[in-house]
């Protein structure tokens, strides 16, 4: 801790679980680039913008080695050039115009999970919904069978529960074993479609030749990247949006009244609750930023969450505004590094805000429930949203 | 006025296309492109301008005849 400094204030201190907007409040308080122990937190966008794009000095190399994969995350793991090269053939796969046509295949398969809950008049969002519901759109994504889905919920839990925010690598055997299963199955699924032509992500990204073509431990630590990178963030957005839109029913009965506006909603609600709200990178050397000098091997965090709520930027930062003329957020990340599924998410989001409030108009959170936040952890959602579904005119 | 996006800070976040397809689309590895180089037509300025305060990385300036004015937020 360095002198000057008003008190220790470590990661674990923020009052996430409980209170995220009083969380934010905090750390935006104390300034636009912080000590916050282990890490030094930048809360300011401009900030994060100057460092995000200068990543020969603030790499991502080893700034998540502490995902404990076996192999390098590609592409996250590393900075330009290779970075770029990894991007030029992966982003056509991804374009709006790839994701698009999933769009009718994803809704229907939705509406099969949505239309029984309002007989039950209670559920799990999380459980029911959203945590169910990103790991269907990814296997759709992929060509597998759907029917995998349990499986793949209880290997991405175990990877998740090997990372620690901290750094630390679990040792849990169970986790440790479930890790090497999804490790053994992602291998032997490159082997069974490298070179066998087939109309999804995976299939193509295996039949490309040339320059293009992709080692088989370049696409596997693609593919885990993906379960890493795709599932609990989609299901954590999800769960956060519907517990602000419980809370807020003004701002809920706008896009049931309206649902051309669920757009602007799934971009104020991400705005609002960043699933991965810290982004770290690690300095390669000594360099200065927002007035600090950073030792060479500073890891570097931007804080997103905060950063989306610079009061110059958004008048109101702590209210939900579905007509927001601008929302710059940066909950997809700033630079290079963007979200490569970040169309894919917005679509998946749009249509479960669609679809739910096309059939469930009317719900609350269950009476005496107060929905906690699971942390400390690098990613962070809701560890169950109950609600209590009103029948009422649904559309 | 008229509209350009800087290729060099463009990462592809598709909001310009999403908030204002009249006057931006996207190619084919998602990243935004100007669709029409001449003066932004009036119906299409706001949206313009809405998608320029919403690009993540202010990729997107606005040219008027007497001034330019990156989509910064100030
Ligand atoms: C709401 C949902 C999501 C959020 C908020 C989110 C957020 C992010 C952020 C902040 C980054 C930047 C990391 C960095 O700069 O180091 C990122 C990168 C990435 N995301 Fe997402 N993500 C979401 C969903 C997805 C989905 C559905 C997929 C894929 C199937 C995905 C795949 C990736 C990949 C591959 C990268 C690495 C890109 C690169 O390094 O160039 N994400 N995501
Ligand atoms: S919003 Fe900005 S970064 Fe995104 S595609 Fe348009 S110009 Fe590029």
């Amino acid at each position: 801790m360095s002198a000057g400094e008003a008190q220790p204030f470590t990661f674990e201190d923020l009052p996430v679980r409980d209170d995220r907007d009083a969380a934010w409040r905090l750390i935006r308080e104390r300034g636009g680039i912080v000590q916050l122990e282990p890490d030094i937190a930048l809360t300011d966008h401009a900030l994060v913008e100057a460092a995000f794009r200068n990543p020969a000095v603030f790499s991502s190399r080893q700034a998540f080695d502490s995902l404990g994969s076996p192999l390098p995350l590609v592409p996250i793991a590393f900075d330009p050039p290779e970075h770029a090269r990894y991007r030029h053939i992966l982003q056509p796969f991804f374009s709006p115009r790839s994701i698009r046509p999933l769009e009718p295949e994803l809704r229907r398969q939705l509406a099969e999970l949505i239309a029984p809950l309002p007989a039950r008049r209670e559920c799990d969002f999380v459980a029911d919904v959203a945590s169910v519901f990103p790991v269907q759109a990814f296997l759709t994504f992929f060509g597998l069978p759907l029917d995998m889905r349990d499986q793949f919920v209880a290997w991405k839990d175990a990877i998740l529960a090997l990372s620690d925010p901290s750094g630390a690598i679990s040792t849990d055997e169970a986790d440790l074993r479930h890790a090497g299963e999804l490790f053994t199955y992602l291998s032997e699924l490159v082997a069974a479609r490298r070179g066998v032509p087939g109309p999804d992500v995976l299939s193509e990204l295996l039949c490309l030749d040339g320059d293009d073509a992709l080692t088989d431990a370049e696409v596997i630590g693609l593919c885990f990247l993906f379960v890493l990178a795709g599932l609990d963030t989609v299901t954590d957005a999800l769960g956060f949006g519907m517990e602000r839109l419980a809370r807020n029913p003004d701002r809920r009965q706008e896009i049931v009244d309206d649902p051309a506006l669920v757009p602007a909603a799934v971009e104020e609600l991400l705005r609002l609750d960043p699933p991965a709200p810290f982004v770290p990178r690690i300095t390669t050397a000594a360099t200065e930023l927002g007035g600090r000098t950073l030792p060479a091997g500073t890891r570097v965090t931007a804080y997103i969450a905060a950063c989306n709520r610079d009061e110059a930027r958004y008048p109101d930062p702590y209210g939900i505004d579905f007509h927001r003329g601008d929302n710059p957020h940066a909950s997809f990340g700033v630079g290079v590094h963007r979200c490569l599924g970040s169309h894919l998410a917005r679509l998946e989001m749009r249509l479960v805000y669609e679809e739910w409030h096309r059939l469930i108009p009317h719900y609350d959170i269950a009476p005496g429930f107060a929905p906690t936040v699971k942390f400390p952890r690098g990613t962070v959602g809701l560890e169950a949203l109950p609600l209590v579904l009103t029948p009422g005119a649904a559309r | 006025m008229r509209v350009t996006i800087d290729r060099d800070l463009c990462v592809g976040h598709g909001l310009c296309y999403m908030l204002a397809p009249d006057v931006f689309h996207d190619d084919d590895e998602g990243y935004g492109q100007v669709t029409d180089d001449g003066p932004v037509a009036a119906d299409r300025v706001e949206g313009a301008r809405r998608a320029a305060g919403s690009c993540p990385e202010r990729a997107i300036t606005l040219i008027t005849a007497t001034a330019t004015a990156t989509a910064t937020a100030d």
